[in-house]
């Protein structure tokens, strides 16, 4: 079946919203439950969601603190910040409104609603009270979008750069999970023994992968393994390498595939070397650097090779 | 009875669903009792239920204003509007007929203009419009067929007969609207579908993919359509999405397509170039090709004009059907239908003055406060006068406006449009509306059972245009008595 580049374009492009939607508020979610346990004199805050999201240029120039109300409007529903909860879910419906005949006829009326539901609840859902209802509500309605995508979508095209769409964007979000997460807990003067497993415990949870993590590898949330789990953990559908793989699974048939592939594979290989065990925070730092570099050279290769308009 | 319904009056004009004495008439007897007792809560219900379904269903259409275009929610009024079966078989055969005409009108006048030869009608009117384009002369579509995709708009006078008002043979949008209008009232109202046997639109899509696939100058078993859309913030990009989807065709804006230095129409897809058969296109045709029409057109495809030429790509509808969609041409159709399929037509036109010829006009000015006057060439209710409801000063600028351009007006009797029970708030009442059917041509004729009727929600207006401020409601083809 055909599937124009333009329409795999927004296909690419809504899954990674509703991905980013979904991801923001999970990391959201984490980080509230967790800020709540922390004693009040722990020099963990608010801007550490704003350094994992790689935000700070845009948040600096509309607030000048860090405090809790402000990082979460900018999270849920600052219209300037084109990846706030309320502009992802925006993004996605605008994707679906262009793509809906291509997809389930039950899709645009999902997504619909959960715009309808963002414009009229995100506002009023920054302070604590409503704020958990709110998430979980964005969590539950884009998992309804992608179930019901995996339920009844036709495996051709559409489905192969939805999938590319949210696997690369859930890669994308796991890695900086890592990253500022690592870099917060690891970059402190001291450890705290009381508080870090917390903190641990909260990112496997933003990546709802806690009991997985404890089933595997049992009930001490302990750093390098936290790192290597989410890192390296093949069953896991939030780990970098499952992403990695389900991206190259669905490389494999398209035409023209050859650049892409190699960067997936070469960052495969990568992943598969990695042991957090010998490394320091600036060699971590370093080698997710480097995964992001990856990342973003093969969204640019998906975006040569099917989606910019052709020579004719 | 609920008190909703009390005070109707069904005797003012000619009531769809009451007779002037205030009974259901045949096909709307049912409903109409079923709704008359329904509690007045459970009416309000249903009501809100309708217009969540319509929020749901994200069915809107856009209105462009000065402030930029605003999405809004389709208007839609649950209680259907009913037709019997057997009154609307003469209509649907008067609509084919119709058609056929117009379609062996556009094929003359690009080819022999058999009919300009025969005086049928002055030669200038067809060939000095801006509706005739020369770049189409001597094309031979399939079938004769140009105007595949008709939308033709009735009206039921106050002697409860229904006129043919105008035909749209451009890119008539209306028909997702009458699709979804069923999808709603079988969501809220459906047990009257139990004892009621209603005509199904809902085959609509499969319909004119077969009208579009007939079209295809290849001979291959699943052809490639494209319904070609000039974008997300046309009025009508709900329905091109809709109508793709239904048909599995693709939805393309010009910028997916190209042509070929073999003349041919491709589409550029992840896997490469793929020839496109057919093409519905829902752009105006002064912008489907900026080669051959307005050089500044970011929505076509530029070359497409010398694919279809060249018989490698079928354009629906062709460019240049609009040369029989003008309200001068309308005033012709009669006598195009005894010229050319020698018979006499089985559903009237309105009495039309044509303001260029000079008794006509003298008569239109001297009867402004009793005449529609339109432009020939406008539509969505644009630039219309209705005489008896406009102002003196309003009249007088038709006036002049006919004076210095008598070519562009003709003018109408206002007629008595007929009326259905409508919700306003929380009462019922009358209100005036018209009835749009689709008619498709390829191979067959085929007509919608029914089609889209629109409402005029404010009280007294005729205006049912959804861009200002029309509703509509279902419309319903009931079998049987």
């Amino acid at each position: 079946m055909t599937m124009l580049s333009r329409v795999a374009e927004r296909l690419y492009w809504m899954a990674r919203y509703l991905e980013r939607a979904e991801n923001t508020a999970r990391l959201t979610n984490a980080y509230t439950h967790l800020i709540m346990d922390l004693p009040r004199d722990t020099q963990v805050g608010w801007e550490v969601l704003i350094q994992m999201l790689d935000a700070e240029p845009v948040y600096t120039k509309r607030y000048r603190v860090f405090n809790e109300q402000n990082v979460l409007r900018f999270l849920i529903a600052d219209q300037e910040n084109a990846s706030s909860i309320s502009n992802s879910v925006r993004a996605a419906r605008e994707n679906v409104r262009t793509t809906r005949d291509v997809l389930p006829e039950e899709t645009w009326e999902h997504v619909n609603e959960l715009f309808i539901y963002t414009q009229e609840t995100a506002e009023k859902s920054i302070g604590r009270r409503h704020r958990y209802e709110f998430l979980e509500q964005i969590i539950s309605r884009c998992q309804m979008v992608n179930g019901l995508l995996m339920t009844t979508l036709f495996r051709e095209h559409s489905h192969r750069f939805i999938k590319l769409g949210h696997l690369l964007e859930r890669a994308d979000m796991s890695t900086r999970i890592i990253d500022v997460g690592a870099g917060a807990i690891l970059g402190r003067a001291e450890t705290n023994q009381a508080i870090d497993p917390l903190l641990w415990g909260s990112m496997l949870k933003s990546l709802s992968a806690m009991s997985a993590y404890r089933h595997k590898i049992g009930p001490l949330v302990e750093p390098n393994a936290v790192v290597n789990f989410i890192f390296k953990e093949a069953r896991l559908p939030r780990t970098v390498y499952f992403c990695l793989t389900g991206i190259l699974e669905e490389l494999q048939p398209l035409s023209n595939n050859g650049d892409a592939i190699q960067i997936v594979e070469s960052a495969l290989q990568k992943l598969t070397r990695f042991d957090a065990e010998n490394m320091t925070l600036a060699q971590l730092h370093q080698f997710i650097d480097q995964l992001q570099i990856s990342l973003n050279q093969l969204d640019d290769a998906i975006n040569t090779a099917w989606f910019l308009p052709m020579q004719s | 009875m609920n008190k909703t319904w009390q005070g109707y009056n069904s005797s003012l004009f000619y009531d769809e669903l009451l007779t002037s004495s205030g009974n259901p008439r045949t096909a709307a007897r049912g409903m109409i009792n079923f709704l008359q007792r329904l509690p007045e809560e459970e009416i309000n219900e249903r009501r809100s239920a309708a217009e969540l379904a319509i929020r749901d269903m994200g069915i809107s259409f856009t209105v462009y204003t000065e402030g930029g275009n605003i999405d809004r929610n389709w208007p839609f009024d649950i209680i259907p509007r009913t037709i019997t079966a057997k009154e609307w078989s003469k209509i649907s055969l008067g609509l084919q007929q119709r058609t056929r005409a117009l379609n062996c009108f556009i094929d003359d006048i690009y080819n022999k203009q058999r009919i300009l030869a025969d005086q049928l009608m002055p030669a200038d009117i067809v060939l000095e419009s801006t509706n005739y384009k020369p770049q189409c002369a001597g094309v031979s579509p399939r079938y004769g067929a140009w105007a595949h995709i008709c939308g033709s708009d009735l009206v039921r006078n106050s002697n409860g007969k229904f006129y043919v008002l105008e035909d749209n043979l451009r890119v008539p949008s209306g028909v997702s609207y009458m699709l979804e209008n069923r999808e709603i009232t079988k969501r809220v109202l459906p047990e009257l579908f139990e004892n009621y046997s209603i005509q199904p639109v809902d085959d609509y899509p499969s319909k004119l993919y077969q009208t579009l696939a007939s079209l295809s100058p290849r001979e291959t078993r699943k052809p490639c359509i494209a319904v070609l859309t000039p974008g997300i913030y046309n009025s009508a990009y709900f329905e091109h999405a809709f109508l793709a989807q239904s048909m599995g065709a693709e939805l393309v804006e010009g910028s997916d397509l190209h042509t070929g230095d073999d003349d041919c129409v491709y589409m550029r897809t992840v896997d490469g170039p793929v020839k496109v058969d057919v093409v519905y296109r829902r752009i105006d045709e002064d912008f489907i090709d900026p080669e051959a029409f307005r050089k500044d057109s970011m929505l076509g495809v530029p070359g497409i004009m010398r694919a279809w030429k060249a018989g490698n790509v079928a354009i629906a509808n062709a460019p240049g059907s609009g040369v029989a969609d003008d309200k001068v041409i309308y005033a012709y159709v009669p006598d195009m239908i005894r010229y050319y399929l020698k018979q006499e037509p089985l559903i009237d036109s309105v009495k039309t003055y044509l303001c260029m010829i000079e008794k006509d006009r003298e008569y239109v000015l001297a009867n402004l406060d009793k005449l529609v006057v339109k432009p020939a060439n406008e539509s969505g209710g644009y630039g219309i006068m209705v005489g008896p409801h406009a102002s003196a000063q309003t009249r007088r600028e038709f006036a002049a406006l006919i004076e210095n351009n008598p070519r562009n007006y003709i003018a109408q009797p206002t007629l008595s449009l007929s009326t259905a029970p409508t919700y306003i708030d929380h009462t019922v009442e009358p209100r005036h509306l018209d009835l749009r059917p689709f008619i498709l041509q390829g191979k067959d004729t085929w007509v919608t059972p029914g089609g889209l009727t629109r409402v005029a929600m404010t009280k007294g207006s005729l205006v049912v245009n959804s861009s200002q401020g029309g509703g509509s409601k279902d419309t319903w083809i009931v079998e049987g008595n």
